[in-house]
């Protein structure tokens, strides 16, 4: 009985080293959306609504992905992009149908997390551009929400 | 003159500063839209709310004149209770604006119900609970929440089942209504920058090509959807040029016919 004991006992320390040693073994767009919703927490509480529905992938670093997104004139946006890599740097930048720059001052880039607010001055398409400047990664998890008020 | 002390403390504030929240990274002014054309991802369809609150910025709206109180027909065919779905959670974000709570909890149930009739139900249930606890509590932004998770849990069960086509019936149902109704507000009290709320081409660009991939559902609905949406587009697809009254009467006179097809049994 004692012996069966050990034995689970080793069997769960096992799992919890492989666990503790491998985490991106499991890390997915999932994860990076969390960090993405984390970004966006403080804003709820200002008034803006967080969408459910959000993008994502993976990068390498230096590769950059557009989003194309409707905007309303009379809305406040902000786009919050995040990834599970730590050590990762993101940048996300907002551009007009003609690939001009819009985005407003207060947007700003936290390692991990990054963010771009917009106030836009007509209804229309808008490209948002996801960069991963720098990861230890081949490959980095990132994901895109929005919020609007 | 600053001492030493004094400079290593505003050097470590200044770094603390920095690492809280540094500004972006240096963003070119201008990109090649061209270029990226190959890369864009989606667009994510905005929710009804959306356009209805940039709408209520324009001035005040009575949005109990747009509550939705008829239940509607029961329909069999999948792509019609999407269609449908879509067009109710679109009636749930107009009873939020319209703070009627009653109508709220019925747009909750009837949501459970078609959900169910697609088989997507269980995934609906506790949203449809909370919608319903949150319209008790007058707490509008939750409700608003619950809905827009509703519409996601439905479309990512669908597409769990790779019923992806069902899901952007979805997403279209609530466009045409969140449309119809914004149509008949600018209409009543006209406004160039109403008007422009329905300078959108892109997203009607993107449900085209989505109702081009489904020939299977062979329903004369989907067909007056098309042909709709093809009558649309030059209407709000206007480039800089302002969008016209008489263009803003057009879409309402379409989108109201559409919703009550999608509506009504006689289809």
């Amino acid at each position: 009985m004692h012996s069966f004991s050990n034995r689970i006992l080793q069997g769960a320390c096992a799992l919890a080293l492989l666990l503790t040693i491998s985490p991106r073994a499991s890390a997915s767009v999932d994860d990076a959306q969390s960090f993405a919703l984390q970004a966006a927490e403080p804003y709820v509480k200002e008034g803006f609504q967080v969408r459910e529905d959000y993008w994502g992938g993976d990068l390498a670093a230096g590769e950059k992905k557009a989003v194309k997104q409707q905007l309303f004139k009379g809305n406040e946006y902000w786009f919050w992009l995040g990834t599970e890599i730590e050590t990762a740097k993101l940048s996300v930048h907002i551009y007009d149908a003609e690939g001009k720059l819009i985005e407003e001052t207060d947007s700003w880039q936290k390692g991990q997390f990054a963010a771009a607010r917009v106030v836009p001055k007509t209804t229309g398409s808008f490209f948002i551009i996801v960069t991963i400047e720098e990861s230890p990664e081949d490959r980095t998890h990132w994901a895109l929400v929005y919020g609007f008020r | 003159m600053i001492s030493l002390a004094k400079f290593s403390q505003l050097t470590l504030l200044t770094l603390v500063g920095l690492s809280l929240s540094a500004p972006g990274v240096e963003a070119p002014k201008r990109i090649d839209v061209k270029q990226l054309s190959k890369k864009v991802e989606d667009v994510v369809v905005p929710l009804p709310n959306e356009v209805f609150g940039a709408l209520n910025k324009l001035g005040g709206v009575n949005w109990k004149e747009y509550v939705r109180n008829d239940k509607g027909s029961n329909f069999t065919e999948r792509p019609r209770i999407a269609l449908l779905l879509g067009t109710v959670i679109a009636d749930g974000f107009i009873a939020v604006q319209a703070e009627d709570a009653p109508a709220v909890k019925d747009i909750g149930q009837r949501v459970l119900s078609l959900a169910k009739g697609i088989g997507v139900g269980d995934s609906i249930t506790p949203h449809a609970k909370a919608i319903t606890e949150a319209a008790d509590k007058r707490n509008w932004v939750g409700v608003r929440q619950e809905l827009d998770r509703t519409q996601n849990s439905v479309q990512q069960a669908m597409n769990e089942v790779h019923d992806e086509k069902l899901s952007h019936l979805v997403s279209l149902g609530g466009w045409l209504r969140g449309t119809e109704v914004l149509t008949a507000v600018v209409n009543k009290r006209f406004s160039t920058d109403g008007a422009e709320l329905l300078h959108q081409p892109d997203l009607l660009v993107y449900f085209q090509g989505r109702l081009q991939g489904m020939p299977e559902f062979n329903m004369k609905l989907l067909q007056d959807i098309r042909t709709a949406l093809d009558d649309v587009r030059p209407l709000i697809d206007v480039g800089d040029a302002s969008i016209s009254a008489e263009s803003v009467k057009k879409i309402n006179e379409i989108t109201t016919r559409l919703d009550e097809a999608i509506y009504t049994k006689s289809q």
